[in-house]
């Protein structure tokens, strides 16, 4: 990794944290959807980054989106645990192309459906747990897990347009 | 000793994993924690201050909602002065009880935006986006936040028309506040879309520069106490019995964009009244 890909990727990481505490933060449709593209931040860091960098980098993100919505630790414990989640995720998943070389985790490098199949099942894993932990009790779950479906997929479609938006 | 180390080494990064996961719990669990009050919080300056940006940037955004709340609190509260005025006149004997009905016969009905306007010809209208389909009836009075503006003259579904006060056929009742002369506020110089002229007040009152005029009591469309204008000049010709007032008017009509459509519910009922007088054979 030289200078000019850490600079990006902070740069990468810089503008999915500010989208989503100044656009996407306010944006809920049918008041079921909400979309936490932040989650980017995380997913799109550079493949070789060590395990304990990338828990720390996670445990900011989360703070610092919770610290905008005075919820002190919600979005740190779904955060931390994709952070903590993608290493393994990113070996089972696309082993078959980390072994032929430098990945780069791109629509474009990866393709479609393998891009997909990442960032859906981390996206997923994430909105579980940040609203599992937000509703506190299963007494709402049908009604949590609707929530569920729609953020997911809303996130997924705007973290798309973000890759594509992006060079 | 040795291999607990080994151990601690070898996953460093799971135990880490789990401390940061056990302290969000904590953090989030006793959310009335120091860190939480004193740092991590929309109120703290940095956050604060970003949000705010972030607020006034959306607030152009959201212009036209504020507008359309706003216009309708305006409403409102007009509808609320002029039931409370009417029902204690500030002019009436101190017996004088109003009945109820006439003292809320006028009903703010509804806003509606221009969205044509004509100023410079000899008879004005302007088109609002609201028509019968919004409780909108031909012959309803139409003010503006700043004074009179003029009746519906058309109506339709959903658009309507109305005679502007520059219509040179159209007449408001209006008095003058500190003399208290009454007279009949017609466009006649039709040139110039703000000043509007004032007849009938007799040539031996006083008439004073500067004096609001207002819609009288005798008004049967519009509310009484609304805005027309201010007296401008005022001179008397020489074998005239009334001065000749100017009034600057209070609207500006170039920039009208929100008007309110003020309905008079006893309308009917008066003028039919009026009206058998007149056809009665004497």
């Amino acid at each position: 990794m030289n200078p000019n890909d850490i600079a990006r990727s902070v740069l990468r990481w810089l503008i999915y944290v500010l989208l989503h505490l100044f656009v996407a933060r306010h944006l809920v449709l049918f008041n079921y959807s909400f979309c936490f593209i932040y989650v980017g931040a995380i997913l799109f860091l550079p493949v070789e980054i060590n395990l304990t960098a990338l828990l720390f980098i996670g445990f900011v993100t989360g703070v610092t989106i919770d610290s905008f919505d005075n919820t002190l630790g919600l979005h740190a414990v779904a955060t931390v645990l994709i952070a903590y989640l993608r290493p393994i995720i990113i070996r089972y998943q696309l082993g078959q192309k980390l072994t032929e070389g430098r990945l780069q985790l791109s629509i474009r490098e990866l393709g479609l459906p393998a891009f997909l199949s990442y960032v859906i099942l981390l996206i997923s894993i994430h909105h579980i747990v940040l609203f599992l932990v937000e509703a506190g009790s299963i007494s709402l779950l049908p009604y949590t897990f609707l929530k569920i479906m729609c953020s997911v997929l809303f996130t997924t479609v705007s973290v798309l347009l973000a890759q594509l938006l992006s060079r | 000793m040795l291999q607990l180390f080994e151990f601690i080494g070898r996953n460093r990064n799971f135990i880490l994993f789990g401390l940061l996961e056990v302290f969000s719990f904590w953090l989030l669990v006793n959310n009335n924690n120091y860190w939480s009050v004193e740092y991590f919080n929309t109120a703290n300056s940095l956050n604060a201050k970003s949000l705010e940006i972030s607020n006034s940037v959306r607030e152009y955004i959201n212009l036209r909602d504020v507008n359309t709340s706003l216009a309708e609190e305006n409403r409102r509260l007009n509808e609320l002065i002029t039931t409370l005025q009417q029902q204690k006149p500030s002019n009436a004997p101190a017996g004088y009880q109003p009945d109820s009905a006439f003292a809320t016969r006028y009903k703010f009905v509804t806003i509606a935006k221009v969205i044509d306007n004509s100023t410079h010809r000899a008879d004005n209208y302007l088109t609002i986006d609201k028509g019968y389909a919004d409780g909108v009836k031909e012959g309803m009075g139409v003010i503006s936040s700043t004074g009179v503006v003029g009746k519906v003259k058309i109506c339709k579904e959903n658009f309507s028309v109305i005679t502007s006060i520059l219509h040179s056929q159209f007449m408001v009742s209006t008095k003058l506040l500190r003399s208290g002369e009454m007279g009949t506020a017609k466009w006649e110089n039709s040139n110039i879309p703000s000043i509007i002229q004032l007849k009938d007040v007799s040539r031996y009152k006083t008439i004073v520069k500067g004096d609001t005029a207002v819609t009288s009591d005798q008004n049967a469309v519009f509310p009484p106490g609304i805005t027309v204008g201010r007296v401008k000049t005022f001179k008397v010709a020489a074998d005239q019995a009334f001065f000749e007032i100017d009034l600057e008017l209070a609207t500006d009509f170039s920039k009208i964009s929100y008007v309110y459509l003020v309905e008079n519910k006893l309308l009917n009922q008066q003028q039919s009244l009026q009206e058998s007088l007149l056809n009665k054979p004497k």
